[in-house]
């Protein structure tokens, strides 16, 4: 059965996590976007032309080791919280329908000159609307200028 | 052996478009044929489904000949869980569509080489052959249907050919 009471969405949970993630040592990651006009030819399909990816900052995040079991020889996993304030600016900006395509459209993310490599991600919502983003990610052997 | 990597996935990418010009993707903010290469294209945490994902394992060389002719395995992945219209249902037509694409996409089993890193592309002297592929027994995760298609390709390295 469908829930029909009134609810007045505020924007109150955005407004806190935003604040949390800033208070909780709030860093930057940067999406690695493909350009806004791909490459169409025949060199960039088979890895000869440089992709030309787009840095997306995106800010307040808070960075760390995820809570998971480690296997043998299996790399570390770590995960980014992101601001959903910060996500949809972007997503707007992009003019992108989602911030799941935004997601899906990234090559990775960079935090601290580090790449690492999305493997999942989950929103936390309140009334219908994400407040906050939860990257999961593992480290990729790559090195990009902080 | 390059160039001989180049050519069958782009032999195959324009056989394909001809085949069935409905398969395509748009990964990197390109429309283009379902067919790409892993080892060129940003690592994925789950295989794109309806598209083909051409993967480089193995590679011999025989040097008994007068020229190198260098034997490669192209493992051709491709996974489908259905069409929405279908709610899934039909996955198991889809993964045998696939299965049919791939026998008409690799004959003939042979091509003219070519040096993609010159614009335009130019014509080496020899050609890019082929095996019939071997399908493997499909592997099933939950809705997904996924199989593979192991070719053995076959070049000679031409004098001066990196």
């Amino acid at each position: 059965m469908a829930d029909l009471s009134t609810q007045n969405p505020s924007g109150l949970a955005q407004r806190v996590a935003t604040a949390l993630l800033r208070a909780g040592g709030g860093t930057t990651a940067c999406l690695q976007m493909p350009p806004l006009q791909g490459d169409a030819t025949n060199a960039a399909q088979i890895g000869l032309n440089p992709p030309g990816l787009l840095s997306l900052p995106l800010a307040p995040a808070v960075f760390r080791k995820a809570r998971v079991t480690m296997q043998e020889g299996e790399l570390p996993k770590y995960e980014l919280l992101l601001s959903a304030d910060a996500v949809a600016a972007q997503v707007t900006q992009l003019q992108l329908s989602s911030a799941q395509t935004l997601f899906s459209m990234a090559c990775g993310v960079v935090v601290a000159g580090k790449l690492f490599l999305i493997e999942a991600v989950s929103a936390s919502e309140s009334q219908g609307t994400a407040y906050l983003y939860r990257l999961l990610l593992q480290e990729a052997c790559g090195e990009w200028p902080a | 052996m390059q160039n001989t990597k180049d050519t069958f996935y782009i032999t195959l990418r324009t056989r394909l478009a001809a085949v069935n010009p409905a398969r395509t993707m748009t990964l990197r903010a390109v429309t283009r044929p379902g067919m790409l290469v892993g080892e060129a294209e940003p690592p994925m945490p789950q295989p794109m489904l309806d598209t083909f994902t051409l993967t480089w394992t193995a590679f011999e060389a025989d040097l008994q000949l007068p020229a190198i002719l260098a034997r490669m395995t192209c493992e051709l992945q491709y996974s489908t869980a259905g069409t929405q219209a279908s709610a899934g249902l039909d996955r198991g037509r889809c993964l045998e569509e696939m299965d049919y694409e791939v026998l008409k996409l690799l004959y003939p089993y042979s091509a003219q080489k070519m040096n993609y890193t010159q614009n335009p592309a130019a014509a080496l002297e020899t050609m890019v052959f082929w095996s019939e592929p071997a399908f493997t027994p499909i592997v099933t995760l939950r809705d997904r249907l996924s199989r593979t298609a192991k070719v053995t390709v076959f070049a000679f390295q031409e004098l001066g050919e990196q």
